[in-house]
């Protein structure tokens, strides 16, 4: 049986307010939590920032309920795109797990589904569609094995929000008939977490069936993170980090001239 | 020739069951009973727990006047007209076991995941919204198996 996740789980400087977010979602029984930093390009000075490593979060990690094993925790950036020059995959992307966007027109949709090295396309929830989706596009993603999100954290909260939330999730559902769906939380308060099962009930009313609603936070998920790690690694097989210079600095300047290793570049 | 086979099948199955109850005999049986239900329960059944943000003590009345504005809230006078009952709370624990037709699971259970405020008349003017979520436990087509649940066990 695939295990739970829930790929979004919003990031807020107030730590003890994301520790509690993170425990209670092992409580609630989801085995890998992604903590998601959004960047918004329109505004100015806006610029990607390294996620925190997730080990100064916790000492020891919660225990997922009912698997004696702790959480997962990984990062994930979120760039919310309205010009195609907001989306430069650079370094700064390789810190992150998963990479999500949240095309705002149509022609960054069609891009974001076709060409763009992302993970998760977002949709948005809070608003009405700025445009229809089409089948070219949402069959390219398809085949690419990019996955659709839809979060139900605004649902809860808003009763304009839910209907829209329902009605742009009925209206992908038509299109992608279900497949290569993910429902995730986007919560930022405890109390706005749901069980792993109330979700893929809440999956039927968004127009997925019983066995996609499951495996909108169960298979379709752990895709995404394996998706995740081949964009990180090539084609998942082989794994290649830059050294870091500020740290080879430092160790050089600790010991004493004659003892420092000499690296000249030919 | 097909009935023939039919009659063979039907012998071999009972030399076979035959067979299995002398070696049961033999080997002292485990002792359990299967018990299969031909028809589906009408009903399912529900436990849930309520969290809110700060202490907050409700009645059992309340609470099914809760769960009954989130469903209006949702599904509006006609879709949320639906008989369901509240089997059971307990209003230490805020826990508590409802039962509700099969036809009516979904939204039941839908409405019970968007419930997120609560009301509560502090004073006659101000009507105070505060945060709370139901937490579904689990959901079962037989009461008595709400009396334990598989996944509060501690895996070693």
């Amino acid at each position: 049986m695939a295990v739970f996740m829930d790929l979004n789980i919003s990031y807020t400087t107030n730590k003890k307010r994301l520790q509690s977010v993170i425990e209670t979602a092992a409580q609630l029984g989801y085995s890998t939590v992604a903590i998601n930093y959004v960047v918004d390009l329109q505004q100015k000075k806006q610029e990607i920032v390294k996620p925190k490593s997730v080990s100064e979060l916790f000492k020891t990690f919660p225990i997922v309920q009912g698997k004696s094993r702790p959480i997962k925790v990984l990062n994930r950036l979120t760039v919310v795109a309205s010009e195609p020059s907001h989306f430069r995959p650079t370094v700064d992307y390789k810190a992150y797990d998963l990479v999500a966007v949240f095309p705002q027109t149509e022609k960054l949709f069609h891009a974001a589904c076709m060409t763009f090295d992302v993970d998760i396309i977002c949709v948005a929830v809070t608003e009405r569609l700025p445009f229809f989706f089409k089948r070219s596009p949402v069959n390219g993603a398809i085949e690419r094995s990019v996955f659709f999100e839809i979060s139900y954290t605004h649902a809860i909260r808003d009763h304009t929000m839910r209907r829209y939330t329902i009605a742009n999730a009925i209206n992908l559902m038509e299109i992608c008939k279900g497949k290569n769906v993910i429902v995730s939380s986007g919560a930022e308060h405890p109390l706005e977490m749901r069980g792993p099962y109330d979700i893929s009930n809440l999956g039927l009313l968004f127009g997925l069936s019983e066995e996609d609603g499951k495996a909108a936070v169960s298979t379709n998920c752990r895709a995404v993170c394996l998706h995740g790690e081949t964009r990180k690694t090539a084609l998942g097989i082989i794994h290649t980090i830059k050294k870091d210079p500020a740290l080879t600095d430092r160790v050089e300047e600790d010991a004493p001239a004659s003892k420092r290793a000499k690296i000249e570049m030919a | 020739m097909d009935r023939g086979a039919k009659v063979f099948g039907a012998l071999g199955q009972r030399l076979y069951s035959n067979r299995m109850r002398r070696a049961a005999k033999k080997e002292e049986p485990a002792t359990y009973e299967r018990l299969v239900y031909k028809n589906t329960s009408v009903y399912h059944y529900m436990s849930i727990s309520l969290e809110f943000e700060n202490e907050e003590t409700l009645s059992p009345a309340q609470l099914k006047q809760f769960i009954v504005n989130g469903l209006k809230d949702i599904y509006g006078e006609v879709g949320g007209a639906f008989p369901f009952d509240l089997l059971k709370f307990d209003e230490l624990k805020l826990t508590a076991i409802l039962r509700v037709y099969n036809s009516g699971l979904v939204k039941l259970w839908s409405a019970l995941t968007l419930l997120s405020s609560f009301d509560q008349e502090r004073c006659a003017v101000r009507v105070n919204q505060e945060r709370c979520a139901v937490r579904v436990n689990q959901v079962s087509p037989f009461l008595l198996a709400l009396s334990g649940n598989s996944r509060e066990l501690e895996l070693h």
